[in-house]
């Protein structure tokens, strides 16, 4: 160590000092090229960054179309609704949000975490919806919680509504939100999550007309996600308004008359294929959909035993039964196999391919011909004409009758149903068709299976002589009361090619049927020249249609008869016909006894509301 | 009491660039903030009048006196810190303040110089080339104490500050490479065990946040991701005065205070930044330069110290606001709002003039 000096030498101690400051000085350059870095080379990414932060979009929702009958009586409607959400953004603590929000809003706290786990993948400053429908109580709750929650906003937006609920709800359908795996599909590129789009009926085949386009409203917010300005604004356009062919008064009518029981019923315009009325029992209530409810309660909708949400008159498969006798009839007569004058003697039962085959009447009917097979029903004459046309004949008349592929309504999810044949059964059962099973199709059974919609098509395509009308609900598309759009294009109202009179001999005994105390007496209608067909069968489960033809055929009549369903359809009036009533009604026993009396209330009903021309053709 | 030749050896233009950087602080604290109760530029101004008062008065005894009385000025120092510690309430999580009727005041900050004077003291008879061990642990041990007392109201920032002059003072007294390397590793193996036993855990976080600000960007990452976005959105020429969205809209965190370079950087992009260095390197190199115009070793530690003080603050500050450095709460020196600290800086810069203007005197 050296002495310590005597005299004041600052110079090591200045030297020192000028260093650090040397030092110092580096050190700025340091700094300036850092804030260079940062300003000049990074300055887009954190331009862009601060306008994310500043500016908020928020979706102005739109009001989705209504949906009126022919009549103009609004089957859908909206209504103001308020809802509640949440923006993760202005969450201080979240945990602690989501606990408060719960127990403001009356949720249980996992399920709302749940609700918003769901939008994780948005942008933290948009909104999340975390309850609708809010009562008025509650409206008022957070609106005076507004300062201490910020994260909370309230919004009102138009929300569909359907003022008489479970009323023509197959048809109509419901609204559910957009899955994010919906999303990714392009039909809905434009849509937002947690949208509500239509699932099912007009609401979904018509969902791009019924859409509006959101509005936007470009803000300012500060930190805290008030509001300061608007930037910009669009306003929402509303969606088109949708008038369908329902006629209100006859839907209701049906509904009435199914109510209670499970099955269908289409009333058909004859001439062009309007549906004025279409019901499936049971039903559900559309309104509860909308409410973003919770998987559970969803799923118990769905799993129910009696399956409400299926069309049964576009999804429900049954044999069509004694109805398909017409097509046969058809056939016969068109191939010449038949004419007015071919019998066949009925002694209830008869031996064909060397198995028995009944008649459904015990004694049999005796000698009957062409018009009296019809109207009576009688399942022998019809394994004679089956057996002389051979399956494929049959097939082709059946698929001529529009069997075995969907009509073309204008409701999403049709079942195109089976028409079978040789072909068909190799390369489905890898079987060999069986000339028994010939027999069955003649009188609709076996493998045969049709939807309601196919037999009221197939009506219409006979009381038409042989023009094939598309069913269809499409009125009209308007905006703000301006026609857009008012004509049902269907792939085209071909004709087919069968001579009209023998169209004119199957519609004779049609007529029969119901005038002349046939099978189908019970919708007679004085003065109306109703022409119909009833049928009975079974809903052919997959393990029934396993079993041979013959056992089933067999003796089982009574108890048969509690599980058999009920067919009708018919057209009035003869001439010139304007209505096709279908009616199946599952385990209503046998056609005539249920689903005809049904048909006959609704011509009644058809007939005094649009029959003017009074005196009619009678025959 | 004061002699009127010693008048014309004060160094106005060091006042006169004191004043310029507290105005620029000025400017900014309205832009940040007038748009909130309480009128932050209007109080600063007054905090400055106040300062600039203090300043002057402070001028009037000499500085060999308040050297020589540093002793007692530390123990009263470290006796109010104590004095805080136990009886003052919390403000923000720290028991900093001492509240007066009018305004409060954060004694830790003129603890610093305290400090300076006392360390002042203990190295102005020290006429060594190089340190010796003695005076090295004597002014570690007068520095731990306060920073030990700040530590624990908590103010991390404020006690960190305290640690630099005391280092500045080694530097200057000849510390060799050996022992500074030395000291380094005590301090890293002291933050080590300070991490695990002594920091709180939003110190932690704090520190945490540094390394991967967008973590949590809504948590303590909050503050360094909103400063630079403020920052890095205001380009070259910034989005204009009181047109910045980030602190108009209350996006920047702490922006009269701490933040304040921000907002700088934000309203007057790159051009401002560099200006407003360059106005703060100036006044840095004026204190610097003083210490030639010093007239003994006690007078070249406390310009030194105070300029080291200053500079240390001034860093720390800058690299925080641009995430190379964790909060720890340090205002920029003049720039920021808030009294403690202004008062504090002109009393140091009284110190330096009260050095250079008395420098002729005592041969």
């Amino acid at each position: 160590m050296k002495q310590e000096k005597i005299y004041e030498d600052l110079f090591p101690v200045l030297r020192r000092a000028k260093f650090i400051f040397f030092i110092v000085a580096i050190f700025f350059i340091f700094l300036i090229l850092n804030f260079w870095k940062v300003q000049i080379l990074d300055h887009d990414g954190y331009w862009e960054k601060s306008e994310a932060n500043w500016m908020r979009e928020i979706t102005l929702p739109y009001q989705r179309g209504l949906i009126s009958d022919r009549q103009g009586i609004i089957l859908a409607n909206n209504r103001a609704s308020f809802r509640v959400s949440l923006i993760r953004e202005n969450c201080e603590d979240y945990d602690k949000s989501c606990r408060k929000i719960a127990r403001l809003l009356n949720i249980e706290e996992h399920v709302l975490k749940e609700r918003i786990k769901k939008y994780e993948s948005q942008p933290h400053f948009k909104p999340i919806v975390v309850k609708e429908n809010l009562t008025f109580e509650e409206v008022a709750m957070i609106e005076a919680r507004k300062l201490e929650l910020p994260e909370l906003i309230l919004q009102s937006e138009p929300k569909r509504f359907y003022p008489f609920e479970s009323f023509a709800a197959h048809v109509i359908g419901y609204l559910q939100e957009l899955s994010p795996e919906e999303m990714r599909r392009d039909v809905y590129g434009e849509r937002r999550l947690g949208e509500l789009i239509g699932k099912t009926g007009m609401e979904k085949q018509y969902e791009t007309a019924l859409v509006g386009g959101h509005g936007r409203l470009i803000e300012v917010v500060d930190s805290l996600g008030r509001g300061r300005e608007e930037v910009a604004r669009s306003e929402p356009e509303r969606g088109q308004d949708l008038t369908i062919t329902l006629d209100f008064d006859l839907q209701k009518e049906v509904e009435k008359l199914l109510e209670g029981r499970e099955g269908a019923i289409i009333v058909m315009d004859a001439r062009d294929g309007e549906i004025l009325a279409l019901a499936s029992y049971p039903d559900f209530d559309p309104n509860r959909f909308i409410n973003r409810f919770t998987s559970e309660e969803w799923l118990d909708i769905v799993n129910s035993p009696e399956f409400p949400l299926e069309n049964r008159a576009i999804r429900g498969l049954y044999s069509p039964g004694s109805v398909f006798k017409l097509t046969i009839a058809l056939g016969a007569l068109d191939l010449g196999i038949a004419t007015e004058e071919t019998t066949f003697v009925c002694k209830g039962e008869t031996r064909i391919y060397n198995h028995p085959f009944s008649c459904w009447r015990e004694g049999g009917h005796g000698e009957i011909g062409f018009f009296d097979a019809i109207r009576d029903s009688c399942n022998i004459y019809f394994y004679n004409l089956g057996k002389e046309m051979r399956i494929e004949e049959i097939a082709r008349y059946a698929r001529m009758m529009g069997f075995g592929s969907r009509t073309g309504i204008d409701l999403p999810g049709e079942k195109s149903g089976l028409v079978p044949d040789p072909q068909w059964k190799i390369e489905a059962r890898d079987e060999p068709w069986q000339l028994g099973e010939t027999i069955s199709v003649s009188i609709g059974q076996s493998f045969l299976l049709v939807t309601p919609i196919q037999i009221a098509a197939h009506t219409a395509l006979i009381a038409n002589r042989g023009i094939r009308v598309t069913p269809h609900l499409f009125k009209s598309l308007s905006l703000n009361g301006k026609k857009r759009e008012n004509r049902f294009n269907p792939p085209g109202n071909q004709v087919v090619n069968i001579d009209t009179s023998v169209f004119e001999q199957v519609i004779q005994g049609m007529w029969e049927a119901v005038n002349k105390q046939g099978t189908g007496w019970a919708a007679l209608v004085s003065e109306y020249d109703v022409c119909g067909k009833t049928g009975s069968t079974q809903l052919i489960s997959r393990d029934k249609s396993e079993e041979p033809e013959e056992e089933k055929e067999e003796g089982e009549e009574e108890e048969e008869e509690m599980k058999t369903h009920s067919w009708f359809t018919g057209f009035a009036p003869r001439e010139n016909p304007e209505i096709v009533v279908t009616v199946i009604v599952e385990y209503g026993g046998m056609g005539g006894e249920t689903a005809a009396p049904l048909a006959r209330r609704l011509f009644n009903s058809y007939r005094k509301k649009y029959d003017r021309q009074e005196p009619t053709q009678t025959h | 009491m004061i002699d009127r030749s010693l008048l014309r050896h004060i160094d106005w233009v060091l006042i006169g660039l004191l004043l310029l950087n507290s105005i620029i602080g000025v400017a900014f604290i309205y832009s940040s903030s007038h748009y909130l109760p309480g009128k932050y530029f209007l109080r600063q101004m007054i905090w400055i009048v106040f300062s600039l008062l203090a300043l002057f008065l402070f001028l009037l005894i000499d500085y060999k006196a308040l050297v020589s009385y540093s002793v007692y000025f530390y123990i009263l120092a470290v006796a109010i810190l104590v004095g805080v510690l136990l009886f003052a309430r919390f403000v923000a999580g720290a028991k900093s303040w001492i509240r007066f009727p009018f305004f409060q005041i954060q004694p830790s900050e003129l603890t610093k110089i305290v400090l300076i004077l006392l360390l002042a003291l203990i190295f102005s008879k020290f006429r060594l080339d190089y340190m010796s061990w003695k005076k090295g642990l004597l002014s570690g041990a007068v520095t731990a104490i306060p920073v030990f007392l700040v530590a624990l109201q908590p103010d991390l920032g404020t006690a960190l500050s305290l640690v630099p002059v005391c280092l500045g003072a080694l530097i200057l007294a000849g510390i060799n490479r050996k022992t500074f390397v030395y000291i380094l590793i005590v301090t890293l193996l002291t933050g080590v065990v300070a991490w695990n036993f002594g920091f709180k855990d939003y110190q932690k976080q704090r520190l945490r946040t540094l390394i991967s600000p967008s973590k949590d960007p809504l948590g303590s990452g909050y503050h360094i991701t909103q400063s630079k976005i403020a920052i890095g959105s205001g380009g070259f020429f910034g989005k204009g005065y009181r047109k910045g969205t980030q602190s108009q809209l209350r996006f920047l965190p702490a922006r009269h205070t701490d933040f304040v370079f921000s907002v700088i950087g934000e309203e007057f992009g790159f051009l401002g930044v560099v200006l407003a260095m360059m106005c703060f390197f100036l006044f840095l190199y004026r204190l610097y330069q003083s210490i030639g115009f010093s007239g003994d070793r006690a007078g070249v530690y406390i310009v030194f110290l105070v300029a080291v003080m200053i500079t240390f603050q001034f860093f720390i500050n800058v690299m925080m606001v641009i995430g190379l450095f964790p909060i720890t709460g340090t205002p920029l020196p003049l720039l920021s709002y808030g009294g403690s600290s202004l008062l504090t800086n002109y009393l140091g810069v009284s110190l330096v003039l009260n050095v250079k203007m008395r420098r002729f005197v005592f041969v």
